[in-house]
């Protein structure tokens, strides 16, 4: 067999997957968005931008994804990171284990229960209902992006955490030791070699989170009770309820096209900030 | 390679050590990890300037006491000063010590200069770059590896990166330099060439170097005074010379070159020198080391070179049969039976007798030795 046949075969799977679950449904998707909406809903093949130019319409969802997106991964990052840090380079090994699977056990229940703990948390008899008890009146916290951003931050920390947790796990702690040895503060230690270190992590988590948040649609939809929607519940409504496939497919052309393009401005500013670093060091 | 204190007595060293200051001491420090005991009850004295040597097996607690030194290990009972003052529990990166780490601990994410530069970068009132880079530059020669400044740490060898560690401590020079094993990934050549730099170096910038090692031959080469341990305890403390004709105890001269030790009992003791009676009935007079009293089990150890091989016996010698003879070039190394005593090691000069030099496996030896060469050391 040559080397050549091998790396096709090594491929075809990941190929094949590939076309069948992501150009297909994608080609689907592009088509239906230059149609239009059948009287009875679904779709009617025509060619016509008409879609395109309504999008405006759904614009107050593409704002609040393009708020509460970037926010909740900064938010998620600046929360997950001391944790992660405490996990990887404070705990001792024999507790790592059990706060690691505590970090994970808010998975072995559907995020649809945990986010309806949250309504309650939030809601009336909730929080406000403690504050009211402590004299502070009338706090509105449920159906407002405030609570949409704690509940898409509680949802996605996990996701945060452990690629952060595994990029500092993998850090040598005797860099530290050195660099304590040759007279650094720890917070520049902290600086100069941890972050440095871990940025792999932050890069990766970051990705991960942003993403899935961008196609976000059950937590607004629980948390921010139809006033704080994403383009995902915007999708779901045009695809589910007004059966507009057409308008549905424009607006999730647009989602896309909007993150293709911001991945590809974060991956450029990651390997900028490596070339930098890189730079930097040349002395 | 010989120093000059080296043969200084022991005695001659103390009044030294006593009249120069002490850069650091450890005062009956013990650490223990959970019910592991690394250091037990180490007293010990650094003086300015000093090269000195923890020689030990693997696993005796030497890098404990390294690390105590440095900071990252607080001592559960005891007390460790530096410049005079206690700083059993001060953070590392507020002591005027640098270490050389067994494993490097090099920064991957910094260039080979960085590296160098980063204790440096550190100084408060800062240092200005010019002068970094000449200091790095300058380090960079001292561990002959000129031009390196920009190459990444896993470009670089084994034994490349242990001369980067080695640079980006001493660039500092610190008061107290503590070397973990720093040659050992080195190739014969090479570690000879950075021993002597090492020595050099010590002796230029006038630093007390620490040194942790498991290879004799370095410790004696190159330390003023060597602290043996074993089992985190330390056994002896003395001159490499002291340890060579003076150790306490067998383990310590088994450590410091080799020797041949016959067991026996102490039958008699007068002031330094004592007899025993080894297996086989002879009863040998020699110098004591160490605490023995009379009726102790005890060993008689001879040295290897301090033995004399003769073709005929008289009452005195000890007979034995050639097992073995290896040719060294300088010496002859010869394994010899002896009936009582069990396997010998003899190693004779070249220049020994004609009849000597034809002997071979199963011939008929003699061998005895002068009471001065032996000692009667405790049986541990
Ligand atoms: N952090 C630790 N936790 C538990 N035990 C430890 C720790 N560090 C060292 N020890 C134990 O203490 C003892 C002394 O270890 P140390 O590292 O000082 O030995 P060493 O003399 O440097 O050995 P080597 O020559 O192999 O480097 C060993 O038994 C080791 O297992
Ligand atoms: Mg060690």
């Amino acid at each position: 067999m040559t080397q050549r046949l091998r790396n096709w075969l090594l491929v075809a799977p990941a190929a094949a997957w590939l076309i069948v679950m992501l150009v297909l449904p994608l080609s689907v998707v592009f088509v239906f968005s230059f149609g239009e909406r059948a009287p009875s809903g679904g779709y009617v093949p025509a060619f016509t931008f008409e879609q395109y130019a309504n999008l405006p319409a759904r614009f107050t969802a593409f704002k609040n994804t393009l708020i509460l997106a970037p926010l909740g991964t900064i938010m998620a990052l600046l929360i997950a990171y001391p944790l992660a840090y405490q996990l990887a380079v404070r705990t001792s090994q024999r507790w790592k284990t059990l706060l690691l699977v505590l970090v994970i056990v808010p998975f072995w229940t559907s995020i649809l229960i945990r986010s309806y703990a949250w309504i309650f948390l939030l809601g009336g008899g909730g929080i406000p209902a403690l504050l009211a008890s402590l004299g502070i009146e009338d706090v509105r916290l449920i159906y407002t992006p405030f609570a949409v951003l704690v509940g898409i931050v509680y949802g996605y920390l996990p996701l945060m955490v452990f690629p952060i947790y595994v990029s500092l796990e993998r850090l040598d702690k005797r860099l530290l030791e050195a660099s304590a040895d040759l007279g650094a503060h720890p917070a520049t230690t902290f600086l100069t070699v941890t972050l440095p270190m871990s940025i792999s992590g932050i890069a990766t988590g970051c990705m991960l989170v942003f993403i899935l948040l961008m196609g976000e649609f059950l937590i607004p939809a629980l948390l921010g009770g139809g006033k704080v929607f994403f383009v995902g519940n915007a999708l779901v409504d045009l695809f589910l309820q007004s059966r507009n496939w057409a308008f549905g497919s424009a607006v999730a052309m647009m989602l896309i096209i909007i993150m293709l393009v911001t991945v590809t401005l974060y991956m450029r500013l990651i390997s900028r900030l490596n070339v930098q670093r890189d730079d930097a060091q040349l002395m | 390679m010989l120093k000059s204190n080296l043969d200084m007595g022991n005695e001659a060293y103390t009044e030294r050590a006593v009249a120069s200051a002490s850069i650091a001491e450890l005062n009956d420090v013990s650490k223990l990890f959970g019910t592991v005991q690394a250091v037990s009850d180490m007293n010990l004295r650094i003086a300015q300037g000093e090269f000195l040597s923890f020689l030990g097996p693997s696993g005796c607690g030497k890098t404990t006491a390294l690390r105590m030194l440095a900071g990252f290990e607080t001592p559960t009972t005891g007390k460790v000063l530096i410049d005079g003052r206690d700083v059993s529990t001060l953070e590392p990166y507020k002591r005027p010590v640098n270490m050389v780490f067994q494993s490097y601990a090099l920064f991957p994410h910094l260039t080979v200069g960085r590296n160098i530069a980063y204790g440096l970068k550190q100084r408060r009132p800062k240092i200005d770059s010019k002068s970094i880079d000449d200091k790095v530059t300058h380090a960079l020669e001292t561990v002959r590896l000129s031009g390196f400044e920009n190459r990444r740490i896993w470009e670089m060898s084994g034994g490349q990166q242990q001369r980067v560690a080695l640079a980006r401590a001493i660039v500092n020079e610190p008061k107290l330099l503590l070397l973990d094993e720093p040659l050992a990934a080195l190739d014969r050549k090479l570690r000879k060439e950075m021993q002597i730099e090492l020595q050099d170096l010590q002796r230029d910038l006038g630093i007390t170097f620490v040194l942790v090692t498991h290879d004799q031959e370095e410790a004696l080469s190159l330390s003023d005074r060597i602290c043996v341990m074993r089992a985190g305890r330390i056994v002896q403390t003395g001159t490499p010379q002291d340890l060579y004709d003076q150790p306490n105890s067998r383990y310590v001269a088994d450590f410091v070159g080799t020797s041949n030790f016959f067991d026996g009992l102490v039958n008699q003791i007068n002031g330094s020198t004592g007899s025993i009676s080894l297996r086989g009935g002879r009863i040998y007079k020699s110098h004591l080391s160490g605490a023995i009293s009379v009726g102790n089990d005890a060993c008689l150890s001879v040295r290897p070179e301090q033995i004399r091989l003769h073709l005929s016996g008289t009452p005195e010698t000890l007979e034995g049969k050639v097992l073995n003879r290896i040719f060294l070039g300088e010496h002859t190394e010869y394994l010899i039976s002896q009936e009582s005593l069990g396997n010998i090691t003899v190693l004779a000069p070249r220049q020994s007798d004609e009849g000597l030099s034809n002997l071979g496996t199963g011939d008929t030896v003699y061998m005895d030795w002068s009471a001065d060469a032996a000692l009667i050391l405790p049986k541990d």
